[in-house]
């Protein structure tokens, strides 16, 4: 071997170590006291953020993006199971060429989601959620667990932002937790659509295991 | 198509990302219990980043301090496009360098530091204890500007372009700080031998 490989070999090595090494260490004390009596003294400042109507502007576009592609991914695993969902049309949507419907979405005066926003994730929670009976109860289970925060704190920001409306901050969080629960229940539709051939391949069904 | 410990992973994710903004949300509105609690998730990582970056405990543990002190003055201004450890790790780098800039620290409390840091790292720190520590004793050796690229770049996995913004210092000069403190550790665990004018 030689030594340009030897150094390879070593910088690997250290790179591994590097890598091992845990990402937190515990303080050998608790250092909470001493931040908690310098909290009093430092107020949490008001937010320096865009205006809300810029943010009311991302908002409807990130919400419009959203909810055509989860509407798709619905559609696209009806398909691939061989059956099409029934999702009534949504007032006020606009279908695209190809049926799927995109919802203009944006906060309202009083800090609220658009109301038709709000009717769609509603239909398209609903229409996910019947899946999920499909999948085995340990993972519905998990995921029933899991969803569940999600909208405790969609809930628990809402009430805040009904006592602050157009706290950017607060629309903001409010905002990526719906995405998120939006991607997970996307992810699921995707994994539920697929039950049907695990049935076939029983050797599948690990796959739903969360 | 996903597989379930994808989604499990994914939705793992989602249900932090969630208790954590309801933390945020109570500590916006003047919680202090709220914040506490994304004290107690976040201490150890704010905590093992400023030790390692500073290579001393009680530097460690002022900036960590600080860290969270800034943290609660500023958030509102709470990045929501990261995570609220991603935010708070800024928040910490940033802590690091103003106490270095303020205490211009000198070689002597380096020296210092590495018995320091060698003795506060936990036993189960990994499978081979005896190796971490001197792993860590020599990191702590470090010279400053090496050891706080190595341990954003090498233990906490930022990007060369990420750990140079966090740093204030060039992408080139991060990969030759880091070239630099490789090459260093490396020498001092006796896994290579030091070149030439990288000391």
């Amino acid at each position: 071997m030689g030594s340009n490989e030897r150094e390879a070999g070593a910088g690997d090595r250290l790179d591994a170590a590097l890598q091992a090494l845990p990402p937190g260490i515990d303080p050998g004390r608790d250092l909470w006291p001493g931040i908690a009596a310098r909290l009093e003294q430092a107020p949490v400042t008001a937010s320096r953020r865009p205006p809300a109507w810029l943010l009311q502007a991302a908002a409807a576009v990130v919400l419009i993006a959203g909810s055509s592609l989860l509407t798709a991914k619905l559609l696209d695993g009806d398909r691939a199971a061989g059956k099409m969902a029934e999702v009534a049309p949504i007032a006020g949507s606009t279908p695209g060429a190809d049926g799927i419907a995109t919802m203009p979405a944006s906060f309202g005066p009083a800090g609220r989601m658009d109301p038709e926003y709000v009717a769609a994730r509603r239909q398209l929670t609903s229409v996910l959620e019947s899946r999920m009976a499909r999948l085995p109860a340990s993972t519905r289970a998990k995921l029933e667990s899991n969803l569940a925060e999600l909208r405790r704190a969609a809930d628990e920001i809402n009430a805040a932002l009904a006592e602050q409306p157009g706290d950017p901050l607060l629309e903001e969080l409010l905002l990526k937790t719906y995405q998120d629960e939006l991607a997970v229940l996307a992810n699921v539709n995707q994994l539920t659509s697929s039950l049907a051939n695990a049935a076939a391949s029983p050797g599948d069904a690990k796959r739903m295991e969360l | 198509m996903p597989r379930g410990g994808e989604v499990g992973d994914e939705l793992e994710r989602a249900r932090e990302a969630a208790a954590e903004r309801r933390l945020v949300v109570a500590a916006v509105g003047g919680s202090s219990a709220a914040f506490e609690e994304l004290y107690r998730r976040h201490a150890a990582r704010v905590y093992g980043l400023c030790l390692r970056m500073t290579g001393h405990v009680a530097t460690a543990e002022d900036c960590t301090q600080d860290a969270f002190v800034q943290a609660w003055r500023n958030l509102a201004r709470f990045e929501t496009r990261s995570a609220f450890g991603t935010w708070l790790h800024r928040i910490a780098v940033n802590a690091v360098l103003q106490h270095a800039r303020r205490r211009q620290e000198s070689l002597g409390a380096e020296d210092s530091a590495e018995r320091e840091v060698a003795d506060v790292l936990p036993d189960s720190s990994a499978a081979d204890p005896g190796r971490a520590r001197d792993l860590e004793a020599a990191i702590a050796s470090l010279p400053a500007g090496a050891r706080h690229v190595l341990v954003l770049v090498g233990v906490q996995g930022y990007s060369h372009e990420e750990a140079a913004q966090l740093l204030g210092i060039a992408v080139g000069t991060c990969k030759a700080q880091l070239h630099r403190a490789r090459a260093l550790l490396g020498a001092r665990l006796g896994m290579t031998e030091v070149k030439h004018g990288v000391e």
